[in-house]
């Protein structure tokens, strides 16, 4: 069947128009999405940064951005004032390949953005292991005494999280939880006065060995406050006679009617008050507790 | 009344079919390379894609003597598996969500050119399988060719217009070989390879 050529033209004729835009306008018709803003004024100067079948190379960017001034000059040769960390790693890096970081076309917002993060794998090692040569350390009290290398806690990916060891503190510092913990606010915690490490280990703040259980069961008719008992925060002593309940003179005739003599050491017999004591009477004293 | 059930069985429901089966499995393609993080696949499947258009245009030449060999109703087969399949790896490659206008006009060209292959495949062998069952039964009936014009004026009238559809396959398929090429050429011209 022979082509209505009316219809060839006019598609021909578009075809060349279609053509001539790519040639006016590169920057829509061929160019994968938008120049960074710095590069905003070669959106329409492909070969600008693209060598002809080639694609673009490091050898063009630096043809403008001189390795050795990367973060620290402008391209005018104008000092940047604010001083920025960019600049203290362009130089440093294993290879000067510009395009594994950057894509100067931005990605399409559906794809992964095209500007990779940076890695501190690109450093050079001696530059990779000097955290200081980049980072300023943190002036709080945790980081103050350290003279380890960062990488000690932290990882390059990111400062957190950190893995903290103890053992990197002196003594004196190590004894004093207080200089970097802010104790608990919790009822428990508000009365205690002495060393967190008499429950708490410095590998992590839980499981604390203390249990009140083991010793005694606060039920709820012992829900008084821990001086009620253990009298000048002295947890290594008790003492039951400190409510109203339990005077001396009570306890002492209660037990004689029962003929048990020995009733200084209530917790030897009574650990749990909702249980009735199986003892009678006659323990030891444990060692290191005593009865006031 | 069967015929509309057979239409719609053997003729829009392939139709369409094949039309609806190309839009779900490049969907589906590329949302598995998006999910699994693996555009960069979706980058190169334009070439494959390209590749196998142009195997399947052995039946155009064909078609058009400018190759000898080759069994064309084969021929045909092949053209229809390998562009649909070709489109299908086009479809998943622009699917990655480049920016250039010209890829896309390509990809619209490629896709008028996809429904226009199969209108002719599906509509047009309907309609002429129709005419001529029409025609058959009125001459059976004895009725003279002026009637016979007279009574299938409108069929014959959509059949042309059909017919007409498939003859701008040609002219589509020039445009989106142009647009493609002008495509392929900007991207080995600026593109690094990497």
């Amino acid at each position: 069947m022979k082509k209505p050529p009316i219809l060839m033209i006019v598609i021909a004729l578009n075809l060349l128009v279609l053509v001539a835009l790519v040639f006016a306008y590169p920057h829509l018709m061929v160019s994968p999405g938008p120049l960074v803003k710095g590069h905003a004024e070669l959106a329409t100067d492909c070969f600008a940064c693209h060598a002809a079948w080639r694609g673009a190379s490091s050898g063009r960017c630096a043809e403008c951005h001189a390795i050795a001034d990367v973060g620290l000059k402008t391209t005018k040769g104008v000092p940047i004032a604010t001083g920025t960390i960019k600049g203290s790693f362009h130089q440093q890096l294993i290879e000067q390949d510009c395009m594994a970081c950057h894509s100067d076309h931005q990605g399409p917002k559906l794809t992964k953005r095209s500007r990779k993060p940076f890695s501190h794998e690109l450093l050079k090692v001696p530059v990779r292991d000097t955290c200081a040569s980049c980072h300023a350390a943190p002036k709080d009290t945790v980081h103050r005494g350290l003279k380890v290398e960062c990488s000690k806690c932290h990882e390059s990916q990111a400062w957190k999280p950190a893995h903290f060891d103890h053992a990197l503190l002196a003594q004196a510092e190590l004894d004093r939880c207080e200089s970097c913990h802010n104790a608990p606010t919790d009822r428990l915690h508000r009365q205690i006065q002495g060393s967190c490490k008499t429950c708490h280990k410095t590998e992590a703040w839980k499981p604390a060995t203390f249990d009140h259980n083991k010793y005694f069961v606060l039920d709820r008719d012992h829900e008084a406050t821990c001086d009620t008992c253990h009298k000048n925060n002295d947890y290594s002593r008790y003492t039951c006679y400190g409510c109203h309940e339990h005077s001396q003179a009570k306890v002492r005739a209660e037990h004689v009617e029962e003929g048990i003599q020995n009733f200084e050491n209530c917790v030897e017999c009574h650990r749990d008050p909702r249980v009735e004591p199986e003892k009678k009477g006659g323990g030891r004293e444990r060692g290191g507790r005593e009865r006031d | 009344m069967t015929l509309p059930a057979r239409l719609l069985r053997h003729e829009v429901l392939p139709f369409l079919g094949s039309f609806v089966a190309l839009a779900l499995v490049s969907l589906a393609l590329d949302g598995l390379l998006h999910l699994l993080d693996l555009l960069w696949i979706g980058r190169w499947l334009g070439i494959p894609g390209t590749l196998l258009i142009l195997g399947s245009t052995a039946y155009s030449l064909r078609k058009r003597k400018l190759i000898r060999s080759g069994h064309p109703a084969t021929l045909l087969r092949w053209h229809e598996v390998l562009a649909w399949l070709g489109s299908l790896l086009v479809l998943v490659h622009a699917g990655v969500h480049f920016n250039a206008i010209l890829g896309w006009l390509a990809v619209w060209a490629m896709l008028i050119n996809v429904g226009s292959g199969l209108t002719g495949k599906f509509l047009l062998d309907r309609s002429r399988r129709r005419l001529e069952e029409a025609r058959q039964r009125m001459r059976e009936r004895g009725l003279s060719d002026a009637e016979l014009d007279e009574r299938l004026y409108w069929d014959s009238l959509t059949f042309d217009v059909v017919k007409k559809w498939r003859v701008v396959h040609f002219p589509i398929t020039l445009a989106f070989t142009v647009l493609a090429l002008a495509h392929i050429v900007a991207i080995f011209l600026f593109w690094g390879w990497k």
